[in-house]
Order: C-alpha cells, then structure tokens, then sequence
C-alpha cells in the first residue's frame, strides 16, 4: 500500500509541476507609478498575489488554457485581461485607471458657492454657515459674508456684484420662495424666514448659473433640505425674545417634526437700546410641520408647511411725508404680517440611478395688512407653483436634464389708499446637457424658454459653463449665459407693455483645495441691457418734487415706465480658507471688489446704485475650546461706503456723495453640555462689539417750503452694540456627535 | 444489482467529489485568511491589513456563493476607513467596505452580521468629519443596529458597536461611562453564551470590550 501511495505522490507533484504558469509582472497607474498593495487573481481561482512595494507581483497557478486575470485596487477601475496559460511565465504590466471621484474628477463651479455635506469637496460645511459670528443664526445673514455678497445694512434680502435685492431669488428644493424673508419694514433689515438646520446644502449662486433657475438677473440661493430626521424627542427652546417647542419622531421610512413658538420683542427692547421708536414691540408666533416618507427604496416624499402671523408699530421717516411742519416725515406705521408657505416634493430614481426625477409642488400666501400714517398700504401676494425635472445619466458621468415649471400669482397692493392688483402666469421649459471629455474637461450646455402672460411676452435664455483640472487640486472654470427678469410687479401695474429686463453674465473662476486650506478667485463681467427707467419729469410743470422721490426708496412708481435702461458691472472677489496652519483654528476671508454703473430706476444719469459698495471684506474665525466645551467665533466685516442722494447737488452730480464705511466685529459663544441627561445648548452674541456708529446711507429733511433741504440725516442699524442670550434643551434626544475625533 | 450500485455511487462521487475538495479548498483558504486577521490589530500596516483583505475578495472570487469572504473584505476596509490618511482615503477604503457590503447582502439578504458591518461602515463615515457627518450617518448607524438586534437577538456584536460607541461620546452628546457601560455589559453577557455558527463565522468583538468593561467596573 505504502510504496503505491508515495508513487502517486509523486506523480501528483511531477503532473503539478508541468502544469504550473508562473504569472509576474507589475501594477502601475497611468503615471507608471507602482500601485503597492493591488490585488491580482485569476479569475474564478485561489490563484493570486498581491502586489509588493515596488508594484510587482508573482505567483503560479495550475490552471490550463485561457483565464481572466483581474486586477483590483482602491480607487481604480478593475482591470481584466484574458491570459493564455501554457506553462510557459508570463510577464505582464497592468496599467490601471483611476476611478472617478471627487478629487480627480472636474466639477462645474464658476459662479457658485458651495456648503454641503454630502459632496466632500465644498468649501464649506452646512454648519459652518450657521455657526459663524455675526450671522445671527440667520442663512442669509451668513450668506452675506460670502464671496460677491454686498451687506446693505437696512434692507432685507440678497445684493449680489452690483445687483439689487430684487435681482435674487430664494429657491427651496428647486421651488422659488415668494417670500423668504419677514415682511419688509422700511428701514430695517428683516431676517429670513428658514431654519437653518433644515437644510443640508446651499449653494449661493453669484451668476452663470444653470438653465434650471430663472426669473434672477443676478444671484439664486439654493437651498435644499434634509432628507432625513435624525432626532427623536422634544427640544424647548427659550431666548431673550421667543419661545419654542419642537417635537421629532424618525421611524425607518418615515419621520416627522413639528414645532411652534412665540415671540415678543419687549424684553430685548428693554434690555438693548433701540434707534428705532417703537410703537409696539413685533409681536409673532407661528407652527411648522414636516413630514418625510420613503414609499420605496430610492423614492422620497417630503411635505414642509408653515404658517406665521406677527404684529407691530413703528415711527417710520417718509420721505413721502416729509414737509414744513413734519420736516423727517414722521408717520406711524402699523403692520400686521400673515404667512402660509407649503412646499412639498417627491424624488425617485430608477434603473441604478440612470433615471432620476424630481417633483415639487409650492403654495404661498402672504396679507400685509399695512397703515403708514392715515394711509391704506396693504400688500397682498400668493404664489402656486409646480415643477418637474427628469435627468438621465449618460456613460462616462454625462447627464441629460430636462424640466418645466408653472406659477400662478396673484398680487394686490394698495398706496395711499389707491388700490392696484394683477395676475401673472408664468411657464418654462429648460434642458441642459452635462458632458465630460475625461475627467478634466467638463461642458454644460443649457438653455431656458419662458413665458410670462401680464406682458405676454417670451424670452430664451441660452447658458454655458465648463471646467478644466489643471492639477490634482486646482481647476479653472467658466460661466456664461443670459438671464432674463419679468420687471418688478411694482411697474407693471400701471404699465404692461414693459419687457423682460436682461443680464448677460461671463464668470472665470480659479480654485484650489488641498489639505483644509483653500483658495478661490472669480472675476467676473456683466451687461444689464432692457433695464426699467421711470422717466422722470424735471421740469417745474411736475405736480411733484422729483428730487424728493430720488432720495426716497420706498416710492410708488406712478409716472411713465419703459425698457430704454441700462448699465455694467465688473470685479472679481477672493476667498481663503485655513482650517489647519494654526491647530483647531479655522478661519476665513472673504473680499469682494464690484465697480458698476446703471441707469434704471428715476436715476437722471448713468450711476452706482445707492446698494453698491465698491470693497466688501470679511475675516471669520472660529475655535472649539474642549475644555469648557464652548465653541468661540468671532467676525469682522468692512463695507466701503456706498452712494446716497443729495438733492443739493446740480444733476450732473447725481449720487456723487458716500457714506462712510461700515464696520462691524461680531462674537458668539456656544456652550454645550448636558443636564440631567438632556442635551443642552446656551448661546450669547455680540453684535458691533466697538459700538460703532454706522450709517447705512444719508437723506434729507424738508426746508420749509417742502423740498428736500440742507438738513440730512442718518440711517443706521436699528440698534447699535447689541447682545443675545438663549438657550436650548433637548429632553431625550440621541446626538451622536463624536466629538473627541474631531 | 451491485454494479449498478457501484457505478451509481462513481457517478455520485465523480460529481460530489470536486464540490467536496473545492469546500475543503474554501475551508482551508478562509482559516489561514482568518488567522492573519485574528493576527491584527489596529497597529497593523494598512499594507497588510490591505493585503489580507485581497485575500478574503480572491476567495470571494471563487466562492460566489458565500457570503463570508465578502463580509470579512468589508470588514478589513472599515479597518482600513479608520486609519486612512486623510478623508479622501478614508472615504475611498470605505466605498470599497460599502461594495462589498452590497454583494454580500445579495447573497445573504437579511443577515444580522451584515446588518453590523453596514452600521459599522456607518460608524466609520461618520468619525471621518463628525460635526458634518452625523447627521447623515447617525441614523444610518442607528438603523443598522436595530435590524441586527431584530435578526438576532442573541448577536453581541451590535451591543460592541453600539457600546464602544457611546463609551467615545462625550457625555454632553448623550455619551460617556454611565450610558455605555449598560450596554457593554449586555454585550459581554451575550458573548458568555454565544455560539458561532461554524469555525468561519464572525466572533469578534469580545477582545476590543474588555479594556471599557475595566472602565466599568
């Protein structure tokens, strides 16, 4: 038995011998450097090596004839090639390809500034924006420190490289937001509406952007929401001027979250000095409800609603009112805001994400019940809205878009006891074509068809971005298109013969992000052609002061309107960010530089607007201190002074004169820590810690014979060094914030 | 009668036999990869941490049907996501986890020890940049230790990640010894009576507790 067992032995050997293919070679990348660490196996057998050090690799295998030889690594494309297996040693050198991602794939940038979580290279977190000094929690608020961001101290909304307020848009999960911000008041910069925890990503669009958003001369914000809750439990929430509960429930398809606060002023009033005279502190409470479910595994139905109603009364300078005897217009004001915003979408993507769609339905509803001294100046506005957008992935990371959306609004708006209304439909289609030549050239190609029935006319707007890597962390991108604007509804209620306003946009952009540090830089030029121009009537037949409408922001346009409007604006801005040279240190500058001019409005020459200021700088810094748990920031901005009217001056002087620049140095703490068991956040502010006297812009008080005379006065921010204080307890909720691998 | 018997027990083995010596194939390839993993710990170079996990895909390659080899590869990259240089890496050994995670689900749907690696590779993503992750991740995490412990209620290993978990979250966040140690102690109670399915079956966790149940005490 023993010696037929060794003989067989043998033979095994000697048949495994003769059989064996010995398989080397090495694995490189397209550089030809070794990639250490490479799997190659021949398919469908135990036979294979890993590569060494220098990329090379060696094995045998007992294997005949043909076979798939695979060779697999992290972060390349898996790489098979058929091999012929004969006995005879086979030298090979895998070449591998390096899988797309993020960091060696180019992305179309030029005009936008991104804060996202999901995408790893953005320049910014979504917390980072709401965690910064000075921003008063607000997302607009720290918008307002980005990159060709104007911060215009006494107006709500967003000023964007020589844009006005009206020229940018708040967009919600691709729905326009008809009224994102609180009710305007004159004088006094209103916050937005939105919580900022709400939102995973922003994307602040300063121009060239895509054909998917329109209606925005300048700038769209673009905000999308959260997909998921993430909390379970009931958050109270107390500060020095509101109160508020919330209450989340997260299953695995579904979650909810409601909540409902109050608010009163009074008690901030008593405690911060105000410039304004209150009539009646701003009174508010409202609710909010979102409901998110998942009906199948890549489908998703979000539902958001929110109702508001606020209250107050202030004395408001008019300079409407403003006459011998009034000589500042003194008029009370009293406002009585209500708010109904519902925005609601369903996503889903079929067939591995190649199909993807999303929906989105929209209805908002907004009364200002409004007296300015014994005048009626109620406003009224309501929005519906529905949107569809159907992508289709191509091979190599192209994608083809197309969509459409419809809005119906209604306007209502009463001046001076004068009641004015209308209707507007508007419909557009848009398609845009994503292509990459490689991973470092990619072009976008878009265009955008609308119709707009109060002046029943259309437009098509074509669009063009593209981006080339020039190294492993640096690109350059481009961005160009035309963008068109329905005029503001204030003008087309007395005409409707008026067309669309229009801005043409080219963008270079430069970026580098390597190692938490990074750097931007876009310049930019713009053409503003069909702009709005209120012919103005100098002459003394007027029957009125026309110098006291040009000093007057808040003015009805009653007289004649047309398109014969016009102007430019050219710049470029910086932006730096350094979260690494200094440990635990993280801070960022922001500079943005416009020189503009425009002839729109009543303006009597070709000017910059009274809302440009020409250099605009921000340094941000932020610090955690782990010992007391407490998270430091402090803020500084600069706004150069902007140009005020001054009807002392001959026309050709027209907004020649500037205010002085602004400064403002912001701080904010956040302390965290845990009470009973309770997850718990205090915050206080500090808002114009130097207790600077800023000035927003100048006007003038009337002589005696009722014009606009030699006495001015300012206008600032409603308070000056200002604090805050509040705090929030979360009873039961599980964060799971791993903190000691920050 | 007997010849037909005979023949009929050749061709039964002529067919089973190749199984048979491919089983034992696998048998062997699996322990000596599991002994090399069993080998490592969290000072091991990524090298041969991404050497091991080469051998668990090539067995992977063979044994289509098996959903161990792909379970260990993922876990050896979620090795691999935690001692990445930076995010990039990081995230790059963790798509490779998540990809062998999505095969091995494919062959074994509803598998509490995959239910663990997927809460796991969550848990690994979130540490990557916890302050913008969590919120993304958290529940991810969350998900995937409450579908192991309805699969299995008997498995430990998702007491271990939940534990090891909470024992790292600073107590302001819900964390620390008080609300860890409960749940590390159901782990190690779990451990006392759980049997694995066979030699190849996971049985970690037991060593990466024992230095928190000191804190515990």
């Amino acid at each position: 038995m023993k010696p037929i067992y060794l003989f067989f032995f043998f033979a095994l050997i000697a048949a495994g011998a003769s059989a064996q293919t010995l398989l080397r070679g090495r694995v490189l990348d397209e550089r030809g450097r070794a990639l250490p660490g490479a799997n190659i196996y021949l398919k469908g057998t135990y036979d294979g090596a890993n590569a060494d050090s220098t990329g090379s690799f060696r094995f045998t295998t007992t294997r005949r004839d043909t076979a798939t030889l695979l060779v697999t690594f992290v972060g390349f494309e898996n790489y098979a090639q058929p091999v012929n297996l004969t006995g005879t040693p086979l030298e090979l050198t895998v070449q591998m390809t390096e899988s797309a991602n993020e960091l060696n794939t180019v992305v179309i940038t030029a005009g936008a500034f991104e804060a996202s979580d999901t995408k790893r290279m953005t320049m910014l977190k979504a917390l980072d924006i709401v965690n910064i000094a000075g921003a008063a929690g607000d997302i607009t608020g720290a918008v307002n420190f980005m990159p060709g961001a104007q911060r215009v101290g006494e107006q709500a909304g967003l000023f964007v490289r020589g844009g006005s307020n009206l020229e940018a848009k708040v967009v919600i999960d691709g729905l326009i937001v008809q009224n994102p911000f609180f009710s305007s008041l004159p004088d006094v910069q209103q916050r937005g509406r939105f919580n900022p925890f709400q939102f995973k990503g922003t994307s602040f669009s300063t121009g060239g952007y895509s054909a998917q958003y329109g209606q925005a001369l300048s700038s769209v914000l673009l905000l999308n929401t959260t997909d998921k809750g993430s909390q379970d439990g009931v958050s109270l929430s107390l500060n020095l001027a509101s109160a508020g509960v919330t209450y989340d429930n997260a299953t695995e398809k579904s979650s909810v979250s409601a909540s409902v606060y109050y608010g009163d002023l009074r008690p901030f009033f008593a405690l911060v000095p105000q410039n304004v005279e209150w009539l009646k502190a701003p009174v508010y409470g409202g609710t909010s409800l979102t409901y998110r479910y998942q009906p199948t595994k890549n489908g998703l139905i979000k539902a958001y609603g929110m109702y508001s109603d606020s209250r107050l009364g202030m004395v408001f300078r008019d300079p409407a009112q403003a006459q011998a005897g009034n000589e500042m217009g003194r008029a009370t004001l009293n406002q009585h805001n209500r708010n109904l915003f519902i925005n609601s979408t369903y996503t889903d993507s079929w067939d591995e994400g190649k199909w993807a769609l999303n929906t989105g339905v929209s209805i908002s509803h907004d009364t200002d019940d409004m007296t300015m001294g014994a005048f009626d100046f109620s406003r009224q506005n309501s929005r519906a809205q529905v949107r569809a957008v159907l992508t289709r992935a191509l091979p190599g990371n192209s994608q083809l878009l197309f969509g459409a959306e419809w809005h119906a609004i209604r306007l209502g708006n009463t001046v001076f006891g004068n009641a004015f209304s209308l209707t507007d439909q508007y419909a557009a289609t848009f398609a845009e074509w994503q292509v990459y030549a490689g991973r470092k050239l990619a072009l976008q190609i878009g265009g955008r068809v609308e119709y707009t029935s109060v002046i029943g006319r259309m437009n098509m707007a074509p669009r063009l971005s593209m981006a080339y890597k020039t190294g492993t962390y640096s690109q350059v991108a481009l961005a160009a298109g035309q963008f068109y604007q329905t005029p503001d509804y204030s003008y087309l209620f007395r005409n409707r013969t008026l067309a669309y306003e229009r801005a043409d946009h080219l963008i270079l952009n430069y970026q580098v992000i390597k190692n938490k540090r990074t750097f931007r830089v876009e310049t930019f030029y713009k053409n503003y052609a069909q702009l709005v121009r209120e012919r103005v009537d100098t002459s003394s037949a007027a029957g009125f002061d026309w110098r006291a409408d040009l000093g007057n922001p808040y003015r009805f346009p009653f007289g004649p309107t047309d398109n014969t409007g016009r102007g430019y604006a050219g710049g470029f801005d910086v932006f730096w960010r350094d979260q690494t040279s200094v440990k635990g240190l993280d801070y960022w500058l922001t500079y943005s530089y416009v020189d503009t001019k425009r002839l729109f409005r009543n303006y009597l020459t070709q000017a910059t607007p009274t809302f440009v200021s020409t250099h605009n700088l921000s340094l941000i810094t932020r610090r955690y201190f782990e010992k007391i748990r407490t998270n430091l920031s402090l803020t500084y901005a600069y706004t150069s002074g902007r140009p005020y009217y001054n009807p002392n001056r001959p026309e050709r002087e027209f907004l020649t004169d500037r205010t002085p620049a602004v400064h403002n140095v912001s701080f904010s703490a956040n302390y965290i820590t845990a009470f009973k068991g309770n997850f718990v956040v205090i915050y206080a502010s500090v808002d114009n810690l130097l207790n600077t006297r800023n000035v927003f812009t100048y006007r003038y008080a009337a002589n005696p014979e009722g014009q606009p005379g030699r006495t001015r006065y300012a206008v600032g921010p409603t308070t000056y060094r200002t604090f805050f204080v509040g705090g929030i307890i979360m009873l039961g909720k599980r964060a799971k914030v791993d903190l000691n691998k920050l | 009668m007997k010849t037909l018997i005979v023949s009929l027990v050749a061709a039964l083995m002529g067919v089973v036999s190749p199984v048979m010596a491919q089983s034992e194939q696998y048998t062997q390839a699996m322990t000596a990869a599991l002994n090399t993993l069993k080998g490592q710990n969290m000072k091991t170079p990524p090298a041969e941490m991404l050497a091991a996990a080469n051998g668990f895909e090539r067995i992977a390659s063979v044994e289509t049907k098996e959903w161990l080899p792909r379970y260990y590869a993922g876990l050896e990259y979620v090795f691999l996501g935690f001692m990445g240089k930076d995010a990039a890496e990081k995230d790059a050994y963790l798509d490779k986890a998540d990809a062998h995670l999505k095969a091995a689900d494919a062959i074994s749907p509803d598998n509490d020890e995959l239910a663990v690696l997927r809460a796991y590779i969550a848990q690994a993503r979130m540490v990557v940049d916890p302050m913008a992750r969590w919120q993304q991740y958290g529940p991810q995490f969350q998900a995937g230790i409450e579908k192991a412990k309805s699969l299995n209620p008997d498995n430990p290993r998702p007491y271990v990640l939940e534990g090891s978990s909470l024992m790292y979250t600073p107590e302001q966040f819900g964390g620390g010894t008080a609300t860890a140690c409960p749940v590390l102690k159901k782990a190690a109670e779990k451990f006392a009576t759980f049997k694995p399915k066979s030699d190849l079956s996971p049985n970690w966790g037991q060593a990466q507790i024992a230095p928190m149940l000191e804190k515990c005490k």
